[in-house]
């Protein structure tokens, strides 16, 4: 509760910042944000070093923005538009899939798991990708994801379904019961 | 007509995020195909999200901080920069144009009726050189100001 008031008084336009206090707000909202946006950014990119400068850039493009005052709510879900804009950025100017790599970062245990979704993540494409996160990681609802993902509010609930289906047929086998 | 997927779907999402099951719900995860599969589904993925996020080392928030603070500065530069090349762009224009305008004057009359002549329509001339010179600076300051004015 300390946190989203001091989160709310950062990213208020008439705030009187001082620099500590800029410093801290940030910080707390970075702590909260920043795990969960490069998660899905590995994960939607298929590249941790893309998710690195994604990252990075998705919380500079939201320092640089001139909106009205959100609570930190919005500002998660304003984030993660961000970070949707640049990974079709990204991938309009390069060809980043001919490039994708599977994800290592020094995890161990629950090997399966973590290889069948990879394995899983490389056979979507992008949009079910970041559509199956939004949902099913960050727990977005479907008027959060069009708003993160630019799509209609109706259409995610049919896109969802397919990916979710294509997604499952492709775990059935190993892990997803049906 | 069947619906694409079960409307208690993302009351299940919220609650396996929350933590908070009601006995009905957890019941109808149990018996809709379409919830208990997305419930699977779920927890693959948030398995692998939160094993990701152990191995995520995002930088330090101050250099984030101070990398924004880089680029807006840039940003304002290039902005000015933009308006400044125009300014010098049409500042070429105008002292081509004055030149030739003096050279047309002086090869037509002597220097004595240029001097005199300057007390008549040329001094229409004169004033709209100067205006034109006034709304150039007063553009070219305008965009600092206003930078100015917001940082304070």
């Amino acid at each position: 509760m300390e946190d989203a008031s001091m989160i709310a008084a950062w990213i208020a336009p008439e705030r009187e910042q001082t620099a500590a206090g800029e410093e801290e707000g940030f910080r707390r909202l970075y702590e909260a944000t920043s795990r969960p946006l490069w998660g899905y950014l590995q994960h939607a990119s298929g590249r941790p070093d893309v998710a690195d400068d994604l990252l990075q850039e998705t919380f500079c493009k939201f320092l640089l923005r001139k909106t009205p005052p959100m609570d930190e709510a919005e500002s998660r879900s304003y984030l993660f538009r961000i970070a949707t804009n640049l990974l079709h950025n990204r991938k309009r100017s390069r060809d980043d899939a001919a490039r994708e790599e599977p994800a290592e970062r020094g995890v161990q245990s629950d090997q399966d798991n973590r290889l069948d979704v990879q394995a899983l993540m490389r056979h979507l494409k992008p949009r079910e990708r970041e559509l199956l996160w939004l949902a099913y990681v960050e727990g977005m609802s479907h008027a959060e994801i069009a708003a993160a993902t630019g799509l209609g509010a109706m259409s995610i609930r049919i896109l969802l379904y397919r990916a979710r289906q294509k997604a499952c047929e492709f775990l059935r086998p190993q892990r997803i019961k049906s | 007509m069947k619906p694409v997927s079960c409307e208690h779907e993302s009351s299940i999402i919220r609650a396996l995020h929350s933590g908070e099951w009601s006995s009905e719900l957890r019941r109808h995860a149990s018996e809709c195909p379409d919830c208990s599969q997305a419930l699977d589904l779920a927890e693959a993925l948030g398995t692998v999200a939160r094993r990701a996020e152990i191995g995520c080392n995002p930088p330090d928030p101050l250099w984030i901080l101070q990398r924004s603070h880089r680029m807006a500065r840039e940003i304002a530069m290039r902005r000015v920069t933009r308006l400044l090349a125009a300014m010098r762009v049409l500042a070429v224009v105008y002292i081509v144009a004055a030149a030739l305008w003096l050279l047309r004057g002086y090869a037509a009359t002597q220097y004595r009726e240029v001097v005199s002549s300057m007390h008549g329509s040329s001094a229409g001339f004169a004033l709209m050189g100067a205006m034109a010179a006034v709304v150039c600076v007063a553009a070219g300051l305008w965009p600092i100001l206003r930078d100015r004015s917001e940082a304070s």
